[in-house]
């Protein structure tokens, strides 16, 4: 097997009293899709601070492409090929859409090359998510979900070897959903990423990713092949305390 | 605009107004020398300023470093030599200082470098009383006015030209992602720690450099008098009144202020203020993009006619 | 031990001083994010209208300290309403209302400082109070600095004590924390805004008052205050009335010590020495969690 891309080792944040995140390894290879799902307040989203550098773990080691970079700042991260969205869209307001997904391409992306040389051009990344027609429209003036695909554009325009994405779906109807999730296999098919997609709405990501991981209470309580996973009685008890079995939420 | 055009305008306008020694009274040419002082201030100060949205009030600090180390160094140094040591001073300055408080924002960050401006004036005055036995310092030798305009525009000169290329170049990219977004543009790879460093560094250094060549302009130098807030405040308001997102606007705005503080604050000084501030306040109020707003207005205008 | 006992005593009343000056301008900030930069010309104001009062109408100066504060407060409402209110509604982000007032408060400074230029020129005025010497424990002191402070700690006090048990006090102290929250609660910032301008204004203005029993007045008087209640609400922590109380008295304590021990001269090195020492190691301030 491949050495793993992205690899957390025991990661654990602690914020005084309260555990957020305890003690959970993860290893994802190139051309990967996995999907983290968990409760509300799983440490989902603290988890993926600590994968991007936005947050160093209290203990614990993340590794990229074999380089410890546990303590170093965001950027290092980016250097190393990460990138990722955050919950609500941070798109540079004030900047043409256009200018951010070159942003990327300037900084994080800089020495890297895409599998598809298609890719390195701002042009094709907005177009290849549907949004030539506002290039030019400050990215604050884009709706909500638009500025989300537009984010998934910043990302791209890092020319990324990991992607993070920290709920895509939220606020999207069904079709938007579908559209992004396919949008999301191909770029992984097409420039062989890793991808680590975190969902509240389960049933989404179930149907799209091919391994995933749930996080409880700050804890991994189960990895693997989504229909093994939905069945596992530790992650059924999880969802049960909270609101019924996976399958169920989010239909 | 791109970068070549708006450094060849640069250049021609540069060249257009080295010539005013020879067209101008003395009186003229002290007025252009003041306005040149303040448009080079406030496009440095936009230089890192703008794009981020810190508030620095370290202007005076960087200005009155420059004007000392003209002091200190009379008679050793050659006037060029002292400019150049002047801003390079006030560059190492603003880069320890920034190591230390970049991470600041807002206010914090403003009185911070107010603070670290004033401490510095203190820190000189009790220095030379102590060990120099002295509270100003005479600079005998003073090279001729026209050698001085000629410096100051030559800094100015230097310090659009670098605001144009920072603007137009990687760095400057990187700024307007700090001031939108800091944590964002640092997980798209940029190093915010550096890129702030380096460019509070690069605007302090013109205005380092201003101050060590303007220094030989006043014969008698005191920390009070080249520590002057007012230098720090002043540059702020042209800018900001000038729009610090732009070049052309604080360039604008310096020779509106120069002009009306050289007339009018010697004849009615209190009058004078009394009316800046007046229009300051509805400046803000009701153009708060600053002059640069109007012009983009009128092109606007003029584009969807 | 009767020196230290006059050096924490001369402190104590410095930096009762400094938290009023300090406690308006922090409330200002921390509700509106105004950071008035002509805070002090009002504490000039309020000087100079003391002054008028003794000198031409014979008016006992602390007696006055209610007109002061009433009219102060009348100032600072009719400034939010002019100058601020429209920068707070209309500005897209913090770090934009933070900029733009600002810049109207340097508009503030020159206006209303060179308007007492202007009004009263630019001599030193003053006038003699409570002159008589008192002595406390060994130690003597000036009447009229022991009322200035008792009348300072008196006025945070009473400020304190509003923020803390009435229900406005506590509606300004949610604002502070979560503006969002206390609108759920039903404040409404059209009616709290100017009044905690105002507040702000009167307690300057109040200081003014009281530095004009002790102090030879100018129409500059106010700028070092500004500067000074800066470095104290950094001290204290922005937008905490306590902090800067504590911040006050911490300052004057400092300036006080480092004056005697060393040299006058060295006065603000060491509370920009201070400031900068907290703000590298604590930049959220010395008295916040």
């Amino acid at each position: 097997m491949s050495e793993p891309l992205l690899a957390a080792r025991g990661v654990s944040v602690r914020f005084g009293g309260l555990v957020a995140v305890d003690g959970v390894d993860l290893d994802v290879r190139a051309g990967e899709l996995v999907g983290i799902i968990g409760p509300n307040g799983a440490g989902k989203t603290t988890f993926f601070h600590t994968l991007s550098g936005v947050l160093a773990p209290t203990a614990g080691r993340v590794l990229v492409g074999g380089d410890d970079l546990t303590g170093k700042p965001p950027h290092a991260y980016a250097a190393h090929g990460v990138a990722r969205t955050f919950q609500t869209p941070r798109v540079f307001k004030e900047m043409p859409a256009i200018d951010n997904v070159r942003f990327g391409l300037e900084f994080a992306g800089r020495t890297r090359q895409h599998a598809h040389d298609a890719f390195d051009e701002a042009e094709t990344i907005l177009e290849f998510l549907g949004l030539a027609d506002v290039a030019a429209v400050p990215a604050g003036g884009l709706t909500p979900s638009r500025q989300r695909l537009l984010e998934i554009g910043m990302a791209l325009g890092a020319r990324p070897r990991v992607l993070l994405l920290d709920e895509v779906a939220a606020g999207l109807t069904h079709a938007e959903v579908d559209a992004s999730a396919q949008l999301i296999r191909r770029v992984r098919d097409e420039l062989g990423l890793a991808v680590v997609w975190i969902e509240h709405a389960v049933r989404v990501l179930m149907n799209y990713v091919e391994r995933v991981a749930v996080l409880h209470q700050g804890r991994k309580i189960a990895d693997g092949d989504p229909r093994a996973v939905a069945k596992d009685p530790a992650v059924v008890e999880a969802y049960l305390g909270e609101e019924g079995e996976p399958e169920r939420r989010a239909a | 605009m791109n970068s070549r055009h708006a450094l060849l305008a640069l250049l021609a306008g540069g060249l257009a107004l080295a010539a005013l020694p020879w067209l101008l009274s003395d009186f003229l040419l002290a007025l252009a020398l003041s306005c040149v002082m303040y448009a080079g201030l406030a496009v440095s100060w936009s230089m890192f300023c703008g794009p981020t949205n810190y508030l620095s009030l370290a202007t005076a600090a960087f200005f009155g470093l420059g004007t000392y180390v003209t002091a200190w160094g009379a008679g050793a140094l050659p006037y060029g030599l002292s400019v150049l040591a002047g801003g390079l001073v006030a560059a190492g300055f603003a880069a320890l200082i920034g190591a230390a408080v970049l991470h600041l924002r807002g206010a914090y960050f403003a009185v911070i470098t107010f603070g670290m401006g004033e401490l510095v004036r203190h820190g000189i005055t009790y220095y030379e009383k102590a060990f120099e036995g002295t509270v100003g310092r005479i600079i005998a030798e003073a090279p001729e006015s026209t050698t001085v305009y000629w410096m100051v525009l030559l800094v100015s000169m230097g310090a659009v030209a670098a605001a144009v290329l920072v603007r137009d170049h990687r760095l400057g990219l990187a700024l307007r992602g700090i001031g939108s977004d800091e944590e964002r543009a640092q997980t798209l790879g940029v190093n915010a720690r550096r890129s702030k460093i380096a460019a509070f560094a690069l605007s302090a250094f013109f205005a380092g450099a201003l101050g060590a060549a303007m220094a030989v302009r006043w014969t008698y130098i005191d920390p009070l008098t080249v520590f002057n807030p007012f230098i720090g405040f002043q540059t702020v308001l042209i800018a900001m009144v000038g729009g610090a997102q732009t070049i052309l606007g604080p360039i604008a705005s310096a020779v509106v202020f120069g002009l009306l503080t050289e007339f009018l604050r010697l004849q009615f000084p209190y009058l004078f203020l009394v009316i800046l501030g007046f229009l300051l306040i509805l400046l803000v109020l009701y153009l708060p993009g600053g002059i640069a707003s109007l012009f983009e207005r009128w092109r606007w205008r003029r584009g969807n006619v | 031990m009767s020196l230290w006992f006059e050096l924490i005593a001369s402190g104590l009343i410095t930096g009762g001083i400094y938290a009023v000056v300090a406690i308006g301008l922090n409330l200002q900030y921390g509700l509106m994010r105004i950071l008035n930069i002509s805070h002090g010309e009002f504490l000039m104001l309020g000087a100079y209208l003391t002054w008028l009062a003794h000198t031409v109408l014979q008016v006992n100066p602390l007696a006055f300290l209610p007109v002061v504060a009433l009219v102060m407060f009348v100032a600072g409402v009719l400034v939010y309403r002019l100058c601020f209110y429209r920068i707070v509604s209309t500005a897209p982000a913090v770090e934009v209302i933070e900029a733009r007032s600002l810049l109207v408060g340097f508009g503030l400074l020159y206006l209303v400082q060179n308007l007492a230029y202007l009004a009263w020129g630019a001599d030193l005025r003053g006038y003699s109070f409570l002159v008589e010497t008192l002595e406390i424990g060994g130690a003597r002191f000036n009447l009229n600095r022991v009322v200035v402070f008792g009348f300072a700690m008196a006025a945070s006090l009473a400020l304190l004590a509003v923020l803390r048990f009435t229900l406005i006090g506590k509606a300004v102290r949610a604002m502070m924390q979560s503006p969002t929250g206390a609108q759920l609660v039903g404040i409404d910032t059209k009616v709290l805004h100017p009044v905690v301008f105002g507040a702000g204004l009167a307690l300057a203005g109040v200081a003014g008052a009281l530095l004009s029993t002790v102090f030879e007045i100018s129409p500059a008087m106010g700028e070092p205050y500004t500067v000074t209640a800066l470095i104290v609400i950094v001290l204290g922590g922005l937008g905490s009335a306590l902090g800067s109380l504590l911040g006050g008295f911490l300052l004057g304590l400092v300036e006080t010590f480092g004056m005697h021990f060393t040299s006058p001269s060295l006065k603000m090195v060491l509370s920009y020495g201070v400031l900068i020492a907290v703000l590298l190691a604590r930049p959220k301030g010395l008295f916040t969690r």
